[in-house]
């Protein structure tokens, strides 16, 4: 019996998936820390744990994401754009953009026929793009992050924030809230601001359909409607977005693994 | 005859009261969104200057908050207001870098008028914000920062630019036990690169004069030096340029009406808070 691990080592979590005859088997999200290679050893441990296996059960391991180079035990480095590539056309064959939100840096990938990537744009530098901004406005709000989709659905007047900024949005959010905006307005805004920046990316590297939207982003329900409503079109969204690129690792790994004599 | 300069930035609020020379200026904070103590700040300067309100024949609003000050006969703009007040205190300027609380700004000046400005409002980074919430995590007071980077011998490099991410680096550099003056050289450097890239668009050439609030911190004086290539002059007060630029126009405005004949148009002038809704 062969399976195969892809390790994901983002800038915010670690992600983990295990894979056999390129099913998905089992897979795990936790942060990732301020050391990679504690993140690395962890993910390990407890997908084997949660999976009933151990390392030796694993054919092949392949390592993506920011951290990856601290993933001792993977065969291989593959960048996430591949990985990322690769793991969404398993899902959805037909998607052509893929479009992932993470904590820190926002990215959109045009992806061909077989799986691979043709093409792509980061944006890492600004946290007004990334879900970092909502992380930020949450915390002013004391909402929970699980909770704020929710809570953007509801509103009717989102607020616009004056500038792209994460710093000067999480004062004018300060202010909203001592004016007595409503809190589903303020994350609403929020919601706006950062489908605004992923659709400045989009102009860059062109939008195809069908779309999908993968990290964590796409687990918020409020900024899927958001980045729906800004491109005009419908975003597939994996039942797991956040190990999308995990999968992806894996499946490759199932590719890529040397022939045993 | 006496004119005031009111400019309201997004931290601080800075009068200035003259005649021939400056007789009061007075710093204060700006307040709430919908409170602007520019009024305070004003009714301190009276005093300081020892005269009544009605006295003041001319009095000119600046800065960002510079709209509906209910006490100003007008509003100038703080491009015009700066360039002025730089000019005054230095008439061989040639470039104003002003590193204020929430934007950072250039003006290309030639015989005392602005002949062209680069502006940036719309990110932290490069602005005193960017100093401020790094000072809060490393729980220092703004105002020891400059001197405590000069004793950096080995400065880190910050490669974020934006402040958000900076700050989680900051934290990663401290945890690893690097020495704070190196962390503080690092981001003065990033702070100075990136107001230089900005300005860079205005062909920098001497004199090069540093106002805002940023430019009491000798660090980014220092880092900006490193980029320009030569001494950067920095006034004795850099938050006042503004509002001396501010006083000195309105002054020119009714000795070029009273030359005239034209009578001097006022505002309603109510000594009351500044709002910023209306």
């Amino acid at each position: 019996m062969a399976y195969f691990m892809g390790i994901d080592i983002g800038s915010v979590t670690t992600k983990a998936a295990i894979i056999r005859d390129g099913e998905l088997i089992v897979s795990h999200v936790m942060p990732s820390g301020a050391n990679y290679r504690i993140a690395a050893q962890r993910v390990l441990e407890e997908i084997l744990a949660k999976a009933g296996l151990s390392l030796s059960d694993i054919t092949y391991t392949i390592a993506t994401g920011y951290g990856a180079s601290s993933v001792d035990f993977a065969g291989e480095r593959v960048t996430d754009i591949s990985c990322c590539a690769r793991g969404v056309h398993h899902l959805f064959p037909s998607v052509r953009t893929v479009i992932d939100i993470g904590g820190q840096a926002s990215k959109v990938i045009r992806v061909n026929e077989e799986g691979r990537a043709t093409n792509f744009v980061v944006s890492e530098r600004c946290a007004a793009g990334s879900g970092r901004f909502l992380q930020i406005i949450a915390r002013v709000l004391q909402v929970d992050m699980k909770d704020i989709g929710p809570l953007s659905l509801k509103s009717k007047n989102p607020i616009t924030y004056t500038t792209g900024c994460a710093v000067f949005g999480e004062s004018e959010a300060i202010s909203r809230v001592a004016e007595g905006t409503p809190k589903e307005d303020i994350v609403a805004g929020v919601h706006n601001a950062i489908a605004a920046k992923v659709s400045n990316l989009t102009d860059r590297v062109g939008l195809e359909e069908d779309c999908a939207l993968t990290g964590g982003g796409a687990l918020d329900v409020g900024l899927v409607k958001r980045v729906e409503e800004k491109l005009r079109v419908h975003l597939l969204v994996p039942p797991e977005p956040q190990t999308t690129a995990a999968f992806g690792a894996a499946l490759l790994a199932e590719e890529r693994a040397p022939t045993l004599a | 005859m006496y004119f005031a300069g009111v400019d309201i930035g997004s931290t601080m609020t800075k009068v200035v009261i003259l005649d021939e020379v400056v007789l009061a200026s007075v710093i204060g904070p700006t307040g709430a969104e919908h409170r602007r103590l520019a009024n305070k700040v004003m009714e301190e300067a009276l005093e300081r200057a020892n005269i009544s309100f009605d006295e003041l024949s001319y009095i000119v609003a600046t800065g960002y908050g510079r709209i509906n000050v209910p006490f100003a006969d007008k509003q100038i703009t703080e491009i015009t207001c700066h360039a002025k007040g730089v000019a005054t205190l230095f008439p061989t300027v040639r470039i104003a870098i002003d590193i204020g609380g929430q934007d950072a700004k250039g003006i290309k000046i030639s015989n005392g008028k602005v002949i062209d400005f680069v502006m940036n409002d719309k990110c932290a980074a490069g602005t005193g914000r960017f100093l401020e919430v790094i000072a809060d995590t490393l729980g220092l007071k703004l105002e020891e920062m400059g001197e405590l980077s000069l004793k950096s011998k080995t400065k880190v490099k910050i490669s974020s630019t934006c402040t958000v991410f900076a700050e989680q680096e900051v934290v990663s550099r401290i945890a690893e036990g690097v020495q704070i003056e190196d962390i503080l050289a690092g981001l003065h450097d990033a702070i100075a690169s990136r107001v230089y890239r900005m300005a860079e668009k205005l062909k920098i050439e001497p004199d090069v004069v540093l106002t805002g609030g940023v430019a009491k911190n000798v660090g980014v004086v220092k880092a900006m030096e490193q980029y320009v290539g030569f001494p950067i002059l920095v006034p004795e007060e850099p938050l006042l340029t503004g509002a001396i630029g501010a006083a000195i126009l309105g002054k020119e405005l009714t000795l070029k009406a009273l030359e005239s004949g034209k009578p001097i148009e006022r505002g309603a002038r109510r000594l009351e808070e500044a709002t910023f809704f209306k």
